[in-house]
């Protein structure tokens, strides 16, 4: 045992690597104590909330350089590296762009609470990235789950309540399952830290039956926190009964979170190739449903928000092809889909934001509006393109590298699975193209029955077209973020 | 002192009763119950499991986290229930289902 000297000293040590989550925490306080003092606060909350997610970003560039050699801190507790750096970025990038959508939406109620929960969300994010012993999982996901429920009912309607409910039920039930998972997996070892070698060569020497089903039970959770079949059937609702910013920010924070915590664990559980369970199969089984479900039951959609709900059940799919590689390259060019998927999913909310404003709530009602209002149309194409993956957007870059790493981890263990899931993923692609393009069908193709609107806004179409050029130059040169992206060896 | 097995089944008892209320029982309140009832499982095998590693006190120091964790889970829950109420006059899962296509 060490004296209490050093324990405070590593305690402290570890603050120094820790400076994003301080400044959010504070910033919950603060937001909290801004809505009490000043009545009709919402410009001062929203610069608020946005000056924070803007110096937790500029903390996380700054430190970018320093991050290199991971640092375990807190007694293991979290471990600081450029991996779960790079997602504290996207996840704040995430948050900023949610506060910008939340400007633009005006009607939000209760600003305070709101922005609190946003920020809330975030900080657990961040910590579930973070995470590498059970005690910080199960805490970061239950923080990230309970600040959901509530901001699910923020639309504070009849629906919005169901919403929250039907959620709430679902994810305290997966989150429980998970737990019971981690108690088995704390039996087998005697260790919380994962990625520790007493955990492995625990679990090297004892790989039962129980390794299987605990492990499926702890990867539940992250499923759910993804929205990945079989564990999506929440996602449909909740996109539909909460308010746009709030959606668009589900379907892009907590997925990152979810599959930053999922890569770590299955690669611990993999034991260095040890393992006797085939986890690959696994992972390549979850991302092979949540394609196929995800995709053929947005076919059927009707509404824009429930349509873009099945739409992120299939992105989760794409993402786990790339984590079901197994490779350090996949791993590279996840990050590189996750980055693609951030932004090409936030430009095409942000205009259905303003067309859900304007009034068009189903997918019949864009019928024409492509005449009108030429530029959002534009926008919202290049949006979905983007999501289905074809060029010239970076969406296909994405799409291309993520299937290059499954060809190569097939190349090197020959597993059938892998080409299946290469065959489904293209197959899907295809099949995504339909609902993708419904949209825009309706507004370019489709004559008009009636002319309601003619404005142009002047911010969405700034915001969208800053998003679109983002893209185009990620599709033409994809070496300006794969450099950085290529600095992370993602180590366990 | 008992072998660490009976916990174990006892903690599995609790775990599928649980899951068998959430299944079965059709009041929202009914269900938090079940999902009390899942994470007690899980702190009774934490604490069954800390008998097996007595180095540390870790299974334990976990089991006062859950059980924070459940109590803002049930508050949070509970709002979330009275909500509902407000607006749809019972707590009956089945009957509160607008949403669906």
């Amino acid at each position: 045992m060490t004296g209490l000297y050093d324990q405070l000293e590593s305690v402290r040590a570890s603050f120094g690597f820790f400076i994003p989550e301080m400044i959010l925490c504070s910033a919950i306080i603060i937001l909290l104590i801004a809505g009490l003092i000043k009545q009709d606060a919402s410009k001062l909350l929203t610069v608020l909330s946005f000056l924070t997610f803007s110096t937790s970003l500029l903390t996380l560039v700054l430190y970018w350089p320093l991050e290199d050699i991971p640092v375990n801190i807190f007694n293991g507790m979290l471990r600081a590296d450029n991996f779960s750096a790079y997602l504290k970025i996207l996840i704040d990038v995430g948050g900023l762009l949610t506060v910008l959508m939340t400007w633009r939406y005006q009607k939000q109620q209760h600003l305070s609470e709101y922005y609190a929960l946003i920020v809330t969300v975030v900080l657990g994010a961040h910590l579930l990235v973070m995470s590498m012993n059970f005690v910080t999982v199960f805490i970061a996901l239950e923080l990230i789950s309970i600040s959901s429920y509530i901001l699910t009912g923020f639309s504070f309607s009849k629906s919005g309540a169901e919403g929250s409910q039907k959620y709430f039920l679902f994810g305290s039930v997966a989150s429980a399952v998970m737990l019971y998972g981690f108690t088995f997996l704390y039996g087998m070892t005697g260790s919380f830290e994962f990625a520790s070698p007493v955990f492995v060569n625990a679990l090297i020497n004892n790989q039962s039956t129980l390794l299987l089903v605990a492990g499926s039970m702890a990867l539940a959770g992250f499923l759910y926190k993804m929205a990945a079949a079989p564990l999506h059937p929440w996602a449909p609702d909740v996109y539909e009964a909460a308010p746009m910013p709030v959606v668009a920010f589900f379907s892009v924070v907590p997925k990152l979170a979810g599959l930053g915590i999922l890569t770590k664990f299955t690669l611990a559980l993999n034991l260095f190739g040890q393992s006797v369970h085939d986890w690959q199969f696994v992972i390549c089984l979850v991302s092979m449903i949540s394609l196929t479900v995800g995709n053929f039951s947005a076919l059927l959609q009707k509404r824009p928000k429930r349509l873009m709900a099945y739409s992120s059940i299939a992105q989760s799919g794409f993402l786990l092809v790339g984590v079901a590689a197994f490779l350090p390259g996949g791993i590279n060019f996840m990050l590189f889909y996750a980055t693609v998927y951030l932004l090409v999913n936030f430009l095409v909310f942000v205009y259905l934001q303003y067309f859900e404003a304007a009034g068009f709530e189903t997918l019949e009602s864009f019928a024409g509006v492509g005449r009108q209002l030429v530029w959002p149309c534009v926008f919202l194409l290049m949006g979905f393109i983007a999501l289905t993956g074809l060029p010239p957007t970076a969406g296909f870059t994405a799409k291309l590298f993520i299937f290059s790493s499954t060809w190569e981890a097939y190349q090197l263990n020959g597993k059938s699975i892998l080409l299946w899931l290469l065959v489904f993923g293209l197959l899907n692609t295809v099949i995504s193209l339909f609902y993708y393009l419904k949209i825009p069908f309706y507004a370019f193709v489709k004559k008009a029955e009636s002319n309601p609107i003619t404005n142009n806004q002047t911010f969405e179409n700034f915001f969208g077209l800053t998003l679109v050029l983002v893209i185009l130059v990620l599709f033409f040169n994809p070496d300006l973020l794969m450099r950085w992206i290529n600095k992370i060896n993602f180590a366990l | 002192m008992f072998p660490v097995e009976h916990f174990l089944f006892l903690a599995a008892l609790l775990f599928s009763v649980g899951l068998l209320i959430i299944i079965t029982k059709r009041n929202t309140i009914m269900v938090l119950l079940g999902i009390e009832l899942l994470l007690n499982a899980s702190n009774l095998n934490l604490v069954a499991f800390n008998q097996l590693w007595p180095a540390s006190v870790d299974g334990q120091m976990f089991v006062l986290f859950v059980i924070i964790v459940a109590v803002c889970e049930a508050a949070v829950g509970l709002a979330i229930v009275l909500q509902v109420y407000q607006y749809y006059q019972t707590s009956v899962t089945d009957s509160i289902s607008e949403l669906k296509e």
